[in-house]
């Protein structure tokens, strides 16, 4: 917030707590307005805000290490939606999942309402003055045996840790153990020891081929969001994109991403590396992880050919630590250091981060009584620490813990002292992602509930102990360290950057000796445990957007299942949801299986981050905790391992269904995500890559038959068809006359109305006359999304749920409760009773067969407002219409909930309101208290019994409209976008108006990638994809010369054919 | 006699059938409008508006640049009642409410569905006056509600029936989204 705090004499909170006339998070139920409404007006107007309209605060993520920029929009006095700031140079605009979904940390429901003290047993509400008291008692204590006192904080970057350590200093005690769970510590580690930054920057352009072991660059392996940018940039290239090989036992997203997949016995990626810097051969690289040899020979050779290619390499394995050296010493060796791994721009937010085995040892010190007060901030080790590290029961022993944690979770569960801190979105902070700028941190709301950020706790303590500071809070500290004092830090945060360092934290720690000689016991399977892209190693499990968010690979929301190979499961005898026992060393599970063929035969891998216990709050508990399943050991470095530990896996007699959002991984020939080649770009013959049939040349009834593939000539008869052709006969129902520019769509008006053919045309078409005063008619609201850039991340999806008030139905208490199978979290999304207006789509292609060899898909799909839209004629309410500039528009008011419109979309793209999820006084409500402080007011919350879908955000349109009629000027092209494009962390998607040539994306319409999904359908969708493009190997190249399809993905459908 | 019944029961079926549909839609257009109660503090806006001319978006102040009309803060009134007729029992009762730091609880009048989505910075940058949908408010002792609200007395000025004419967009997502 500006400068200006508590002066008036009034509590800032009071005027902003309670505000004007708009019923924010007020929902649709029925007409009455008889129900008496109070207006209650600020009891002083805070300066600069208007009621009604957003105000924009820049601040700064953390809900990772990266840092990204983010703008807080803040409407009366709540945030209620974050995007990336385009000026940061970590993010540059875009945010992903978890980013977005910062917001349900701030309003969480089982967040810390106030300090907690236990007693008799109990924690209890408090005080802060009882809580500081007690304290500051407990610290008087502890200080006469410092010692005994560990620290175990969550990692920040920037000036935090450095007050921090000085505090804990200044008491004789020992440094905070610094932790991030998500962070890759043995990555870190490797490029300290061979680049000396902690994340250098990967420029994807200096390269033409990019190996990766294990290394998940896409989902959350480092710097992910920019990681991504620079991803889709090169790839955007076309033909002198970077080839993209994934090594590792379980296809992630990035494995997904990437054109050939090699799957290695996990542990075995060294062998492989060590084949490609020379120092083994081929055969021994075979042997030793189980790839055909030839594989690897092609390997090499392409390698060698693309020099310097860039190799990445992630921790986890045993050998992590020397995996990750010998990947850094092989860029190096390369020359690929520099250029496409550049020390400029590195990530210095990733410095200081402590392995786990700090954390372990402080668990055997605890084991051993030595600590007599424990302090955590915002970690949750009883949960990070397997089960096997024994890490709860040694915590048990200390005497005296103090939980800085704003949210419930299980550590805090055990706290004798609860000291909840704000979230970062209420407090004052700093972080340096990039050496040498500071990405400055600020309040953008009052405190939700009554906590105090922990910086200002420790200054406040610290007067009463030590005299550590003589400033009364941490913004004060900011200030007098701040270039230009209050002065210099207000005019530097509207842009959110400023150039300066933070103050780097005191203290040393030597690394424990790791833990080596982990058991991995015995069992036919090696068990991965990955962290899940979406709720990483849990810290996302406490927010309903990221548990509904399907995972990106598996789809699968709410549920920890074991994922296995197709030819494991017919060893097993199990199909999808059947339940299996995954008994390691460690401990076992039932879990129900998921049939993925990106899994090396012999493997079976299991997310984590699910499976809290009950004290984590009403969302964590769903799923099951895979750290379970961990025996404990650590790599040189001192990371966890998480790819060695041995497993046996039988069938167990339970069924599941599985929480998944996925009807079938296969296209079944519908053409719905196409690709081309890479060497057919730009030659006119953007012919199908593989498997997927055109739909535009499919037979009507969708059945195709391989005579009738001829391709090139197939998509230039479409073409025409649907282009704008003289002497075309026109016919009732046709809508394939008057298009406007850039889209090959008819007008609006074409849609509404006039298709009785031309005696019945109606004189007066309203609107729908572009000659029409309002103008409405020419503009056509369109999207453009590229194929070729798309990762499948999914923060598109989150980012619709922010902005559009959209429910999640998975928690347990949402669903119905009458099958006994169908109960409990997810329920609602085994019935399809999700709520996405965006969804991922991911296709497999090829490697029917069950072989490693198949390509990934992956498609956006929404409303894709169809200028002839299947859904609109069968309403019998007119409550869905076509609207003059191009939007298919659902009006809930009107909607009776017939449910016709959904049963005639070809996409499925409406969703139903089955139950009351909008309602708070339904037990379905899927905001509870205070989640629906972040409720868009711009937007409807439906009701029970309402059909809705994309709107293409008519918010902002409406938004962009009137701020344009304020200042008397038209919208300007490209002034906004909605929330799905402003998110997306590779740009794969363009919004604007698709008749005015000056929007970026009237240009991406006409690109000859472009095309519409259904064509064949006459439904004319303002949604136009670019197709993917496929960059086969050299070597499936030769070996198919002539043959558009690579070897792996047959033309020929499936047998299962048909939708 | 069995068959007789039937032959009643469905045109009284019917009858039901039709009432309960004329009923439901009465329903479903009732408004509040006349509505009038009693607020916390009698505002009397004739003698801010005409005895002392003040104009409507010195306290609405933001009916002009944002959807929301916006609510004059406690400190507003404040501003002048604290040297302006503090004696009066009215002001009193202002005053006592601020020297508890508590806002009034206005009761509210004007009130749309929430489904429905009303720019005021749009029509009264158009020119339309306040009273076209208020009513003469710089005459009301006590506020009422003077129009129905109800969707057909919105699009009638819309559409350009009205005196003076307004011509607007009518498409159904110009208000609901």
């Amino acid at each position: 917030m500006s400068s200006e705090t508590e002066k008036s004499g009034v509590k800032r909170r009071d005027f902003l707590k309670v505000l004007g006339a708009t019923g924010a998070g007020a929902t649709m139920i029925g007409c009455s307005s008889e129900r008496v409404e109070k207006l209650i007006p600020y009891f002083v107007s805070p300066d600069q805000t208007v009621p009604g309209v957003s105000t924009y605060y820049a601040s700064t993520c953390r809900e990772c290490a990266a840092s990204c920029g983010i703008i807080a929009e803040t409407r009366d006095g709540r945030t209620i939606k974050l995007e990336g700031n385009p000026d940061h140079p970590v993010n540059r605009g875009a945010l992903c999942a978890k980013g977005q979904a910062a917001l349900q940390g701030l309003y969480n429901p089982d967040r810390y309402r106030s300090p907690m003290i236990r007693r008799g047993g109990k924690l209890e509400k408090a005080t802060w003055d009882e809580a500081l008291k007690l304290f500051g008692e407990k610290l008087a204590e502890a200080r006469r045996n410092p010692g005994g006192v560990a620290f175990v904080n969550r990692h920040q970057s920037g000036g935090f840790p450095q007050l921090l350590n000085s505090w804990l200093a200044g008491m004789g005690m020992a440094p905070a153990i610094n932790v991030d769970p998500d962070a890759d510590t043995t990555a870190i580690a490797a490029n300290m020891q061979s680049y000396g930054v902690p994340w250098p920057r990967y420029d994807f352009n200096a390269t033409r081929l990019i190996v990766s072991f294990g290394a998940d660059f896409l989902d959350g392996w480092g710097a992910s969001v920019p990681q991504q940018l620079d991803f889709a940039d090169a790839r955007a290239r076309g033909a002198d994109a970077p080839r993209l090989v994934y090594i590792g036992a379980r296809r992630s997203l990035t494995g997904l991403n990437a054109d050939e997949w090699i799957p290695a016995k996990p542990g075995s990626e060294l062998a492989i590396l060590q084949m490609l810097s020379g120092a083994s051969t081929v055969e021994q690289a075979a042997q030793a992880s189980g790839v055909d040899a030839a594989k690897l020979t092609a390997l090499q050779a392409e390698f060698t050919a693309a020099r310097p290619a860039m190799v990445l390499a992630s921790g986890g394995a045993a050998n992590g630590m020397e995996l990750c050296l010998a990947a850094n010493a092989l860029n190096q060796s390369q020359g690929i250091v520099g250029t496409g791994v550049s020390v400029i721009g590195a990530i210095d937010s990733f410095a200081g981060i402590d392995p786990l085995s700090h954390v372990r040892a402080l668990g055997q010190r605890m084991q051993s009584g030595a600590v007599t007060m424990l302090m955590v901030h915002n970690v949750d080790p009883v949960y990070l620490m397997p089960k096997a590290s024994g890490f709860a029961a040694a915590m048990a022993k200390v005497p005296f813990k103090v939980s800085f944690s704003s949210i419930a979770d299980e550590t805090s569960a055990m706290a004798d002292l609860v000291l909840p801190d704000s979230h970062s979105l209420e407090s004052w902070g700093e972080a340096e992602p990039v050496k040498g700028t500071l990405s400055l941190q600020q309040p953008t709301m009052d405190p939700v509930f009554d906590t105090r950020p922990i910086a200002d706790v420790l200054i406040a303590v610290s007067k009463t102990g030590t005299a550590l500071t003589p400033l009364p809070d941490y913004r004060s500290l900011m200030i007098s360290r701040f270039p230009g004092g209050a002065a210099g830090l207000s005019s530097a945060l509207p842009k959110g950057i400023a150039s300066g360092s933070a103050p780097q934290p005191v203290g040393t720690k030597t690394l424990p000796s790791p833990v080596t000689a982990a058991n991995p016991g015995n069992g036919d399977f090696a068990l991965i445990v990955y962290p899940s892209p979406a709720l990483g190693f849990g810290d996302g499990a406490n927010k309903p957007w990221l548990q509904e968010l399907p995972d990106p690979v598996t789809k699968i929301a709410w549920q920890t299942v074991a994922e296995v190979n197709p030819a494991t499961a017919k060893k097993l005898d199990v199909e999808n949801g059947d339940h299996v026992i995954v008994e390691t060393s460690a401990g076992k599970l039932s879990l129900p299986v998921y049939i993925y063929p990106g899994i090396a035969a012999g493997v079976v891998a299991v997310a984590a981050g699910r499976g809290h216990a009950e004290s984590a709050g009403r969302y964590a508990k769903a799923g099951a905790n895979a750290f379970n399943l961990l025996t404990y050991g650590e790599d040189r470095a001192g990371g966890i391992v998480l790819t060695s530990t041995r497993a046996r896996v039988s069938k167990d007699g339970g069924f599941s269904r599985l929480v998944t959002t996925e009807g079938s991984s296969r296209q079944h020939g519908r053409g719905i995500a196409q690709a081309v080649m890479v060497a057919d770009l730009g030659t006119g013959a953007t012919h199908e890559a593989s498997g997927a049939e055109h739909a535009a040349e499919a037979a009507p009834q969708g059945s195709v038959s391989p005579e009738q593939q001829s391709r090139a000539e197939g998509n230039k008869a479409a073409a025409g068809e649907h282009g704008a052709e003289a002497g075309h006969p026109e016919f009732p129902g046709d809508a394939s006359h008057e298009f406007l520019p850039g889209l090959r769509s008819p007008t609006a008006k074409d849609a509404q109305g006039d298709l009785g053919g031309p005696g019945t045309k109606s004189k007066d078409k309203g609107m729908y006359d572009p000659k029409h005063w309002s103008g409405m008619a020419n503009r056509r609201w369109a999207m453009a999304i590229d194929l070729a850039r798309c990762t499948g991340c999914s923060a598109c999806v989150t980012a619709c749920y922010a902005e559009n008030n959209i429910p999640t139905v998975g928690a347990d208490w949402q669903g119905p409760k009458v099958l006994p199978d169908r109960t409990g979290f997810g329920a609602n999304i085994t019935r399809s009773r999700e709520m996405s207006w965006i969804r991922l789509e991911r296709y497999f292609e090829g490697g029917e067969d069950g072989g490693a060899d198949f390509e990934a898909r992956f498609v956006p799909m929404l409303c894709q407002h169809c200028g002839n839209a299947p859904c609109e004629p069968v309403c019998p309410v007119y409550a869905t219409y076509h609207a003059p500039d191009g939007l298919n528009v659902q009006v809930y008011n009107r909607c009776v909930g017939t449910r016709y419109c959904s049963n005639n979309c070809p996409y499925k793209v409406r969703y139903f309101n089955w139950f009351g999820y909008g309602e708070p006084a339904r037990p379905q409500y899927a905001f509870p208290e205070p989640l629906n402080w972040q409720l868009n007011p711009d937007v409807t919350v439906r009701g029970k019994g309402v059909m809705e879908k994309c709107t293409f955000c008519v918010q902002r349109i409406r938004e962009a409209e009137n701020r344009a009629a304020l200042e008397h000027r038209g919208v300007a092209p490209d002034e906004f976008t909605v929330a799905c494009a402003e998110a997306c962390p590779s740009r794969a998607i363009t919004f604007g108006d698709a008749a005015d040539e000056r929007w970026s994306v009237a240009k991406l319409v006409n690109d000859e990638r472009a095309y519409h999904v259904f064509e064949e359908l006459n439904t004319y969708t303002a949604v136009v994809y670019l197709k993917k493009v496929n960059h086969p190997s050299a070597s499936s190249v030769a070996s198919a010369s002539g043959v558009s399809a690579p070897s792996g993905s047959s033309s020929v459908p499936s047998p299962a054919g048909g939708h | 006699m069995i068959k007789q019944r039937k032959w009643f029961a469905i045109p009284g079926f019917l009858t039901l059938a039709a009432a309960a549909a004329i009923l439901s839609a009465y329903a479903g257009a009732s408004s509040s409008q006349g509505n009038s109660p009693v607020q916390p503090v009698k505002f009397p806006h004739p003698t801010h508006v005409q005895t002392l001319k003040m104009n409507c978006v010195y306290c609405h102040f933001s009916a002009n640049k944002s959807p929301d009309p916006g609510l004059p803060a406690m400190s507003t009134c404040m501003g002048c009642h604290t040297v302006i007729s503090p004696q009066k029992p009215e002001i009193q009762k202002l005053a006592s409410f601020a020297s508890k730091n508590q806002p009034v609880p206005w009761v509210r009048i004007h009130k749309l569905p929430e489904y429905v989505h009303f720019p005021h910075m749009r029509h009264v940058n158009a020119g339309v006056t306040c009273q076209t949908c208020h009513g003469q408010v710089q005459n009301m002792a006590q506020v009422s509600q003077q129009n129905s609200l109800n969707m057909g007395w919105c699009v009638n000025c819309h559409v350009g029936r009205s005196n003076p004419p307004f011509k607007a967009r009518y498409d159904c997502a110009t208000c609901h989204y």
